[in-house]
């Protein structure tokens, strides 16, 4: 750490979510020295905490056509520089018969303005392409939308950033910005797993924290005028539906649900949460009851499907600051230099707006900090693949432990090391991720600790929840990473913590069972808890 | 069909009471749905080992201030400790060497060197009196190569920690360095398959011996005598002595005593009806007349006495679902809290209030159904409510002395 101690970037990027990332990446492609700071792990915010979603920009059409008009060009874009985090499945809006049909019209017409196709199909040809549709709607509308995977996607984006000399810093947080003469000149930060302090300079720090922006600009007693609205999702044990499905009325509550990987996800709800809750959201029964409801109006088959866990994000709202009362909130992407709306100099926010604008939410900042910087350099994300994404990458017949890593890292996948027995071992059967995998995302990813290596490869995130593989995995990653076997365990006490907390809003049926078993291995056979901290830690 | 006693559900609670009453001349059915919690046990029997979270020494002490709703104070105290006697008697008749005696509780050690308070550990297990035993010693631990589910480094850490002076290793045989060709093929119960063909033991003997050269003491994973005591075999080839320490699951102990026990069954003339589950019982009065089965749809079961013992949520023996928990056998009261957010509490290792969730008995075991007591029905083991038995460790002691109680119960008549 002392060699960091006065180090000296272009720029400090504050925030490991999509948007931190992104930015990091696009001012490293346009040459400038970058450090990105995250107080946890990558994508631990709401990136890490929503559908899943490559928005058409269907569903803000009749609404917010600005909103629209960004996510139909980033959808199209991402496909194309993000395909490894893509999956093609095509959206439909569907029409029940509580709504009205008339929205139908004005719902296509508002998509079209918006560049968005937009195609009214037969309620019949709706079933016939997803057959876990609500057999009783009465309108269909089919749209570009599709899933993406939110992990691999932060993390393309700090790899990239990475290979074009980007310094990466996670589980430290920034707890002061230097300020001397009227310019923000650095940053404090504590280290979360040494407990040191540290500092960073550039003479340009961006504030890429999301929800977390709020108290970050308040250490430079500014103030934006942002609104928590913490939204709950339900994940399901398997994969209902193929074709995002949503509902054609003005967007509500639980009306999306997207199918990711092996499983679907139902959301959202929208609450307003206050500031001292973001850091530990909790699912309500209410919020539950609703999601099921909702949810099984798209498609009935989720009354009767496990769910594996429930969990919320925060979505980084802001009110024009001619607005204090937060009634015109808007989705819209809000880039702050604070040097002209606030006379401090070298400090922009970068805030509201979406996981699918994140890439022109970063051109947006890049553009700014470069010509603050005084550099002249285009920016590429529009166009540059990223790491992963170079071509379309898929090999048949081979191993499904393959085709697993090549779902997950694209054509980085042959980096993944499968020489030997060992590395093609297999740690977590539900994702089939191999000691190969675990090995690449410590390398290159990141990945120091379980929670982390949940984010980067998916272990323990299938049926079982990490019940039978969290302990192979940890023990695999406390060799691979040198870690003090105490410190290992305690890990592990804590992600078996993290796998609870998002089980336990759900936990009847199968799920109830699950954490029985979960309780079985690792409190009976193990005495896991004689490691847990003493604070009731939870993996972040 | 007609039986003097049926049981339903074939774990250790449900295996011991029908191993009671069969070697005791009775005619006994036994239904069971498949693999039971054994499957996931660490190779020793518990009777109490934790109270308010702290160590429990000598069981029956712990025992006396257990609140009145425990299963164990249903039965006589001193009756608990005939009970023990005999529970350690059927499992040796059985062919389960087990170590460890009842009124003073010694340690097992977890798959990842915690140590857990037991009453009986299987022979070939690592067991420790005090933590200090091991110190100064020389100790190897010896893992099978690619084998992920033992931990080597939070052993080593564990047993060093008790002053202990420990090496790792791993070894392979020919066969096993075959299996691993297959990345999943390295789980315990695989393993132990390989190791209980002769020449493959031989093999592994010979690797042991190489690399246990100087050490006081070798441990293995606990992949061996899945079929056979092939422990003694391997105990007779290797030079050193050896232990095993536990594994993750899947449990090569707990699958022994499932084996054992069921083999012990079937000499003693039980009916097992496998892979089959009780779908409805036919009561008359205060009685229980008859069951039916998924496979025996259409053939009644009736015998004079039955014996619910279903397990847990794991194993079926409770299910809930959005609102209620209910007991779907045979659909008797359950005791359990009525609202879902009092099931369980927010962090995992809290003491989590569903897992005492079970049926309703009278003093002499006898569920209830429909306000009523079933005057020739029992439950024990795991389906009782009012046991904690991950939090205190008194699972698989509550499993075969409520099972043997109520063997008695049954037999007086």
């Amino acid at each position: 750490m002392a060699e960091r101690q006065h180090k000296t970037f272009d720029v400090i990027v504050i925030g490991g979510g999509i948007t931190g990332a992104g930015v990091a990446r696009d001012c490293a492609l346009r040459g400038l020295s970058v450090l990105l700071v995250e107080k946890y792990d990558l994508t631990n915010g709401a990136s890490g905490r929503n559908h899943g979603l490559l928005h058409s920009g269907a569903r803000y059409a009749v609404t917010d056509k600005e909103s629209a008009t960004e996510c139909i060009q980033e959808n199209m874009t991402l496909r194309k520089i993000a395909r490894h985090c893509v999956e093609e499945t095509e959206g439909l809006f569907i029409t029940l018969p509580e709504d009205d049909l008339c929205y139908q019209k004005n719902f296509v017409e508002a998509c079209t303005e918006a560049g968005i196709r937009a195609e009214i199909i037969d309620p019949k040809e709706a079933i016939r392409l997803e057959p876990a549709v609500n057999p009783t709607l009465i309108g269909a509308v089919k749209v570009p939308d599709a899933s993406i995977d939110p992990f691999r996607l932060t993390a393309a984006n700090m790899l990239d950033a990475k290979l074009h000399g980007a310094d990466v810093l996670t589980y430290h947080e920034v707890t002061r910005l230097i300020i001397r003469n009227g310019s923000v000149e650095g940053v404090v930060m504590c280290n979360h797993k040494t407990g040191e302090i540290c500092e960073a300079y550039a003479p340009l720090t961006i504030n890429a924290a999301g929800i977390w922006g709020h108290l970050i600009a308040q250490m430079a007693d500014l103030t934006v005028n942002m609104f928590p609205a913490k939204g709950a999702l339900l994940v399901f044990g398997h994969r209902v539906n193929q074709m995002v499905i949503n509902r054609c009325r003005k967007p509500a509550n639980a009306d999306i649900l997207v199918p990711d990987d092996a499983v679907c996800v139902i959301g959202t709800t929208s609450d307003r949460v206050p500031f001292d809750e973001i850091d530990r959201l909790k699912v309500t029964p209410e919020e539950v009851d609703l999601l099921i409801r909702e949810g099984e109006k798209l498609a009935p088959a989720l009354a009767t499907t496990r769910i594996l866990r429930a969990y919320a994000g925060v979505r980084p709202l802001v009110a024009a600051d001619n607005d204090p009362s937060g009634r015109n909130i808007s989705r819209g992407i809000v880039l702050l230099d604070h040097e002209t709306r606030d006379g401090l100099g070298g400090f922009i926010t970068i805030t509201g707006g979406k996981m699918m604008t994140y890439r022109l939410m970063a051109e947006l900042a890049t553009d700014l900090a470069c010509k603050k910087l005084g550099v002249d350099k285009a920016c590429e994300t529009a166009t540059k693949p990223l790491p992963g994404s170079e071509k379309t990458y898929r090999k048949r017949g081979l191993p499904t432990a393959v085709v697993a890593e090549e779902g997950r890292h694209g054509t980085l996948a042959p980096l993944i090391p499968n020489a030997t027995d060992i590395d093609r071992a297999m740690v977590c059967e539900c994702e089939e991720v191999t000691v190969g995998e675990m090995k690449y995302a410590v390398e290159t990813l990141h990945a120091t600790q379980l929670i982390n290596m949940r984010r980067r490869t998916r272990v323990s995130m299938g049926t079982c929840q990490g019940t039978l593989c969290a302990c192979r995995a940890a023990h695999v990653l406390c060799e691979l990473a040198k870690t003090e076997a105490k410190q290992s365990q305690y890990e592990l006490a804590s992600v078996m913590a993290e796998r609870w907390k998002g089980m336990r809003p759900v936990a009847w049926g199968d799920t109830l069972k699950e954490a029985q078993l979960m309780s079985v291995v690792y409190e009976g056979l193990c005495g896991l808890n004689q490691r847990a901290g003493k604070g009731k830690e939870i993996a972040q | 069909m007609k039986f003097d006693t049926i049981i339903i559900g074939g774990g250790l609670s449900g295996m011991t009471c029908a191993a009671m009453l069969a070697k005791n001349g009775q005619k006994v059915a036994l239904v069971t749905a498949g693999q039971s919690c054994l499957h996931f046990n660490s190779g020793s029997i518990e009777l109490l080992g934790f109270q308010e979270g702290k160590v429990v020494e000598r069981p029956f002490e712990g025992i006396a201030q257990l609140n009145e709703a425990h299963p164990y104070r249903k039965i006589k105290t001193e009756k608990l400790t005939v009970y023990a006697e005999e529970a350690r008697t059927l499992l040796a008749e059985a062919g389960l060497k087990m170590k460890g005696n009842a009124e003073k509780n010694h340690f097992r050690l977890s798959p990842i060197g915690t140590t857990i308070p037991a009453w009986l550990t299987l022979e070939d297990l690592i067991t420790l009196e005090t933590t200090a035993e091991l110190n100064g010693k020389k100790l190897l631990l010896a893992n099978v190569e690619g084998f992920l589910d033992w931990p080597t480094a939070y052993l080593s850490d564990s047993l060093s920690a008790m002053g202990a002076n420990v090496k790792t290793a791993s070894f392979t045989t020919e066969a096993l360095a075959f299996a691993r060709k297959s990345p999943t093929e390295m789980r315990a119960i695989n393993i132990a398959k390989y190791l209980d063909k002769a020449q493959n033991m031989a093999d592994a003997a010979r690797e042991i011996n190489r690399l246990g050269k100087g050490f006081d003491l070798v441990l293995l994973p606990a992949v061996l005598g899945l079929a056979h005591d092939n422990i003694d075999l391997l105990r007779k080839a290797v030079e050193m002595p050896i232990e095993c320490v536990a594994t993750m699951p899947p449990s090569v102990p707990g699958i022994r005593i499932e084996n054992k026990l069921r083999g012990f069954l079937g000499q003693h003339g039980a009916v097992v009806l496998n892979s089959d589950t009780v779908n409805n019982g036919f009561f008359e009065g205060d009685k229980l007349t008859a069951i039916t089965t998924e496979k025996l749809e259409e053939t009644r079961l009736e015998a004079n006495q039955y014996v619910l013992a279903t397990g847990s949520f794991l194993s079926g023996g409770l299910v809930s679902d959005y609102q209620t928990i209910t007991e779907p056998a045979l659909h008797l009261e359950v005791e359990a809290h009525e609202s879902r957010t009092q099931w369980t509490s927010e962090y995992l290792f809290d003491e989590q209030p569903y897992m005492a969730f079970g049926v309703k008995t009278t003093d002499d075991f006898h569920p209830m159904k429909d306000g009523k007591t079933v005057t020739n029905l029992y439950a024990i083991g795991s389906v009782l409510s009012g046991n904690s038995g991950i939090k205190q460790a008194t699972g698989t002691g509550v499993s075969m002395l409520t099972a043997i109680a109520v063997a008695h119960n049954i037999l007086n008549q």
